[in-house]
């Protein structure tokens, strides 16, 4: 006989859904039968929510490091260059990349809520949509940077992009020093989030670093 | 300025350049019900029921108590359902219903 004891973790762990999530279920049952939209919609969109992470972000960087002319079509048009390479703008938001160079860094932000170009990183994380973030990084950005890890030199000149409903922004960091033999997946593989936020630079593993 | 200037001058969310603590790098993984709550909002502005400005607007409206009490998809359900109210898409009382049957059916083990 199966013993359905009272250990079974997803019993044990269950929690009763708060009143929010019972608002949330009743909102979207109540719109789903009026047919305003099916709910096979709403399964479809987690299931194209679950596909976006920054591994997207990361090959169109690793692209645009390693082929001139798409780096062109990037700068120029973000959107329709992530386009190409089979990354649709399900949100509809335009796409503006920000190359950072020797002389300029960038930061991407959204002030008024959490804004972020989640067709190419997914969604954004809880820091990026906290007060701390979003109050300061406009105004004091050497300090939200130093709080990362990142300091640069005074005469580099730090440009902070607000974002909005309609247009987001993603940072194309400098390539590293050392990675002229990198493959394109060698490439993406060292593109981290934070990066393309703009809060950290793209590194090399140091010898030691876990995989 | 005056005591309640910068309430005039400053709504919820307008918050960039103001003084703030430091940084906490923190992040969690969605529960089921937040990421249902993001598609929800998605498929809403897909359909053109509501779009990402009335959305942030709508939190905006909940005022400074909700939104700093409430965690983040805790003030955009509440803004969803007030923002529905206003159109006239759903109405309070049906809402308010469909809450206590889902409890019910919850507590009898209807549904999980």
């Amino acid at each position: 006989m199966h013993d359905h004891d009272d250990h079974a973790p997803e019993t044990a762990a269950a929690e009763p859904p708060g009143f929010y999530e019972v608002l949330e279920t009743a909102v979207r049952e109540l719109l789903v039968e009026q047919g305003l939209f099916e709910a096979a919609e709403i399964h479809r969109q987690i299931d194209v929510l679950d596909s976006r992470t920054p591994a997207l972000g990361a090959m169109v960087i690793a692209r645009a490091w390693t082929d001139a002319a798409f780096r062109a079509r990037l700068l120029a048009d973000g959107r329709s260059a992530c386009e190409e390479l089979g990354i649709s703008f399900y949100d509809d938001t335009g796409l503006i990349v920000l190359e950072n160079t020797a002389r300029v860094h960038n930061l991407i932000v959204c002030t008024l809520c959490s804004c972020y170009p989640r067709p190419v990183l997914g969604l954004p994380p809880d820091w990026y949509k906290l007060k701390p973030y979003r109050a300061r990084a406009v105004s004091e950005p050497r300090k939200v940077l130093a709080e990362f890890g990142t300091v640069l030199p005074d005469d580099v000149e730090i440009r902070v992009s607000d974002s909005t409903a309609v247009v987001r922004y993603l940072v194309l960091p400098l390539r590293p020093a050392g990675t002229e033999n990198f493959t394109e997946a060698q490439l993406a593989a060292l593109v981290t989030r934070d990066a393309m936020i703009g809060v950290v630079p793209v590194r090399l593993p140091e010898p030691g670093d876990l995989p | 300025m005056t005591s309640t200037e910068t309430l005039a001058t400053r709504l919820p969310n307008d918050i960039g350049g103001v003084a703030a603590e430091a940084i906490s790098q923190i992040d969690h993984p969605l529960l089921p019900w937040e990421k249902r709550c993001h598609a929800l909002a998605d498929v809403l502005d897909f359909h053109k029921i509501i779009n990402t400005e009335e959305k942030r607007r709508g939190v905006e409206a909940l005022g400074a108590e909700m939104v700093a009490k409430l965690t983040y998809y805790e003030r955009w359900i509440v803004a969803f359902a007030n923002i529905l109210f206003q159109k006239c898409i759903l109405a309070p009382s049906d809402v308010a219903q469909r809450i206590r049957t889902i409890e019910h059916e919850l507590r009898a083990g209807l549904r999980s």
